[in-house]
C-alpha cells in the first residue's frame, strides 16, 4: 500500500493501473491444455488400441464388440449430456439413473399393457401404437421427474445434491413398489429386433439417437440465447439475475431437459433387453459424473464442452468394456471409474487454480 | 415479421435529440424497515436529464439500500417513485430496465465465463432474423458490431471483444460494466462505487465516463466514498444520513470537509 501512496514510484504502476494490461495471448500449449477435450481423445484412442493388443485375438476390436460400445456408450452419453447441461448452470444431477429406472419401469408397463397377447406366430394385435405410447410415458415420466427436481432446486432452493439424492431415492423406490421388487420382462420381443438391437451401417439406432441429441445441444449452447443464458447462469448467478434473467424458470427446464434424456435413455433400455433392468444403474450417476467432467465442464458451471462429453463418455465405456475384455473381474471396473474422475476433478481444481480470478 | 430484434429497448444507439424528460429518475420520500431496523427513513434524490448526481453517506447510512430501492430490487414501504417524469412502482429490476434504468452493481455483475460479447447483451440478446431467430439463435455478428460501437463510443479499449471476460483486467471489467449499463440504460445509470477497485488513473477515466453519459442526457446517479474526485464530476450532491436525505446541494457549492461533515455531524447539529 505504501507504494501506491507515493506518487513518485513510477515503478510501482503497472500493478495499479490494469488497465493498460492488454491480455496475454495464450500459447498453443496453454490453449491445447484449456481443451480437455482434445487430451481425452487422445486417452480413448491409446486405450482402445491397448486393450486391441491386450485381448485375445484382438477381439476388442471386432465389430461385434464394437457396436456393444456403441450401445453401452449410448445411455450413458444421454445421462451424461443431461447431467452437462444442468452442471452449465450449476446444479448436480444425481437422480439421472433412477429416472431412467422409473421412465423404463412405467415405459414397459405401457407396451405391455397396450400390446395385448401375442398370436401364435408372435405377432401382437396392438404393437405400433404399444411401442409408441410406451416412448412417450418413458420421456414424459424423465421430464416430470426432472420438473420435480427444478423445482426442487430453484423454487425451494434446496441443493441440487440433496434434492436429486432425495428424488433419487423416492424414485427408485416407486419404481420397486411399481413392480413388487423384480424386473418387468417379456417386453415384445420386435422391439428389440427392429430398434433396440438393430443398427443401420453397423451403427445401432439407439446411438444415433444420442448422437442427434449431442449435435442438438452443442447447437443449443453456442448458438441461441438459451444455451448463452444457462452458460450466464452457471458462471455468476447473481449476474444472470440482475442482466434480467428469469433464472428459475431457467433452472427448471434445464432439468426437464436432462430427465427427457434419461427418458429416452429409458426406453432404450427396454428396447435392448426387453425387460427393465432395475439393478443395472445404481451407478449411473458416478460414470455419467465421470464422463461429464473428464470431459473438460467446470462442476461449478459455465462451461460446458458437448464434445468433451462425448470422448468422456467413450474413456468410461471403453474402461468399463476393456478391463471385462481383458479379463479383469468385474468389480474392478467400478474402482477404475471412481479414480479416474477423482483423478479428473484433481485436473480440473488446478485449472480453477491457475484460471487467476475465480 | 422481418426482424427478430427487440424493438422495445434502444440496442446501443445514442440519442440524437434532447430527451423528452426533465428529471431522469427521483425517489421522495423513501421509507424501509428489516425487521427491526429502519433502513430508510425519508430519503430523497433527485437526478435531472444530463445531470450527475452524487450520493454520499456514511458506512450504513442506507445508500445501497436507496439505490436498491431505485432499481427496484427492494420494495419501500414508503415513499414514491419518478422515472422519466413519471410516476413508477416498479416490482423487479426487469421493470427498471423496461423503463431504461440501468445499474452498475458494486459486483459488477458480469459473468465470467461469457465473451465481453455476451455479457454487453446478456439479458437483450439479439436474435437472427427469420427462422433461425425463432428458434432462438442469436445475432452474435450484429451483436459484435453493436458492442464495439458501444465501446469505441464511451472511448473505452478492450484487447478483445471474443475473450472471456476473466481474462481482463479490474479496469476494464469496470469501463465494460459502465459501456452495458449505458448502452440499455436511456434514461438513468446508477452506479455504486465504480471506483472503489480502481487505481487512481481508471478513477479518472469511469469519472469522465460519467459525465459522457449524462452528456448524451442520461441521469446519472454515483454512489460513491470516492469523495473529491466525485464531488468534482458531479452537478449535485446528496447526502444521506441514518436514511434520512441531509442534504441536496449543487455541487459547486461544497468542499470536501463540509460534505464529510454533514456525512458524519448533521444529526449532532440538528440536535444542537
Amino acid at each position: 500500500m505504501s507504494t501506491a501512496i507515493s506518487p513518485k514510484s513510477k515503478a510501482s504502476e503497472p500493478e495499479i493501473d490494469p488497465d493498460l494490461r492488454a491480455v496475454k495471448p495464450q500459447s498453443l500449449m496453454r490453449r491445447l491444455f484449456r481443451s480437455t477435450g482434445s487430451y481425452i481423445l487422445v486417452l480413448d484412442v491409446l486405450l482402445i488400441i491397448a486393450f486391441g493388443f491386450a485381448s485375445n485375438n484382438f477381439v476388442f476390436w471386432s465389430a461385434q464388440n464394437v457396436q456393444a460400445l456403441l450401445i453401452n456408450g449410448t445411455e450413458a452419453l444421454l445421462l451424461a449430456l443431461g447431467l452437462a447441461m444442468l452442471l452449465g448452470a450449476g446444479a448436480f444431477d444425481l437422480s439421472i439413473g433412477s429416472n431412467l429406472v422409473l421412465s423404463s419401469v412405467l415405459g414397459a408397463s405401457t407396451i405391455k399393457a397396450l400390446a395385448g397377447a401375442p398370436d401364435a406366430a408372435g405377432n401382437y394385435p396392438n404393437l405400433g401404437v404399444a411401442i409408441a405410447l410406451g416412448a412417450v410415458v418413458c420421456v414424459a415420466t424423465g421430464v416430470v421427474y426432472g420438473i420435480v427436481n427444478g423445482i426442487l432446486i430453484a423454487y425451494f432452493d434446496i441443493n441440487s445434491l440433496i434434492a436429486t439424492l432425495g428424488t433419487m431415492g423416492v424414485g427408485t423406490g416407486v419404481a420397486l413398489v411399481i413392480t413388487q421388487g423384480g424386473d418387468i420382462t417379456g417386453v415384445p420381443i420386435p422391439l428389440q429386433e427392429h430398434f433396440g438391437l438393430a443398427s443401420f451401417l453397423s451403427i445401432p439406432y439407439p446411438t444415433m439417437i444420442a448422437v442427434v441429441a449431442a449435435i442438438a445441444l452443442f447447437l443449443l449452447l453456442r448458438f441461441t440465447r438459451y444455451g448463452m443464458r444457462t452458460l450466464a447462469l452457471g458462471s455468476e448467478r447473481t449476474s444472470a439475475e440482475r442482466a434480467g434473467i428469469r433464472v428459475k424458470p431457467q433452472l427448471v427446464s434445464l432439468a426437464a431437459i436432462a430427465g427427457g434424456l434419461c427418458g429416452i435413455a429409458g426406453f432404450i433400455d427396454i428396447s435392448r433387453y426387453g425387460s427393465t433392468a432395475e439393478a443395472g444403474h445404481v451407478q449411473d450417476p458416478l460414470v455419467a459424473i465421470t464422463a461429464v467432467v473428464i470431459g473438460g465442464t467446470l462442476i461449478e458451471g459455465g462451461r460446458v464442452s458437448i464434445i468433451g462429453v462425448i470422448w468422456g463418455t467413450v474413456l468410461a465405456v471403453v474402461l468399463q468394456t476393456g478391463l471385462i475384455i481383458i479379463g479383469v473381474p468385474s468389480f474392478y471396473q467400478l474402482i477404475a471409474v471412481g479414480l479416474v474422475l477423482i483423478i479428473a476433478v484433481g485436473i480440473d481444481r488446478y485449472r480453477v487454480r491457475h484460471r487467476g480470478d475465480r | 415479421m422481418t426482424s427478430q430484434h427487440d424493438g422495445t429497448r434502444h440496442a446501443g444507439k445514442v440519442p440524437q435529440e434532447k430527451p423528452g424528460f426533465d428529471i431522469a429518475i427521483s425517489g421522495r420520500h423513501i421509507a424501509k424497515k428489516f425487521g427491526h431496523v429502519q433502513a430508510l427513513t425519508d430519503a430523497s434524490v433527485t437526478v435531472h436529464a444530463g445531470e450527475v448526481v452524487a450520493l454520499f453517506g456514511d458506512n450504513g447510512a442506507g445508500k445501497s439500500t436507496f439505490l436498491k430501492t431505485l432499481l427496484g430490487m427492494i420494495k419501500p414501504d414508503a415513499g414514491e417513485f419518478i422515472v422519466a417524469d413519471q410516476e413508477v412502482s416498479f416490482q423487479s429490476i426487469r421493470d427498471a430496465q423496461e423503463r431504461g434504468v440501468e445499474a452498475v452493481h458494486q459486483d459488477l455483475a458480469l459473468a465470467p465465463d461469457l465473451s465481453v460479447v455476451d455479457n454487453m447483451f446478456l439479458g437483450n440478446e439479439l436474435l437472427s432474423r427469420g427462422l433461425l431467430g425463432r428458434l432462438g439463435v442469436l445475432d452474435r455478428k450484429e451483436m459484435t458490431e453493436r458492442a464495439d460501437q458501444a465501446l469505441r463510443d464511451l472511448s473505452i479499449k478492450l484487447p478483445s471483444l471474443k475473450v472471456d471476460i476473466s481474462a481482463l483486467s479490474g479496469g476494464q471489467k469496470q469501463a465494460l460494466a459502465v459501456a452495458r449499463a449505458v448502452m440499455w440504460g436511456h434514461t438513468a445509470v446508477l452506479m455504486d462505487e465504480p471506483t472503489a477497485a480502481l487505481g487512481a488513473r481508471q478513477s479518472a477515466i469511469v469519472c469522465d465516463l460519467m459525465r459522457t453519459v449524462a452528456e448524451r442526457g442520461l441521469g446519472v446517479l454515483v454512489v460513491s466514498h470516492d469523495l473529491p474526485r466525485v464531488l468534482k464530476v458531479a452537478d449535485r450532491v446528496t447526502i444521506l444520513w441514518r436514511g434520512t436525505t441531509a442534504l441536496e446541494s449543487p455541487a459547486a457549492d461544497l468542499t470536501v470537509p463540509e460534505v464529510v461533515a454533514t456525512m458524519v455531524g448533521y444529526g449532532k447539529d440538528a440536535a444542537a
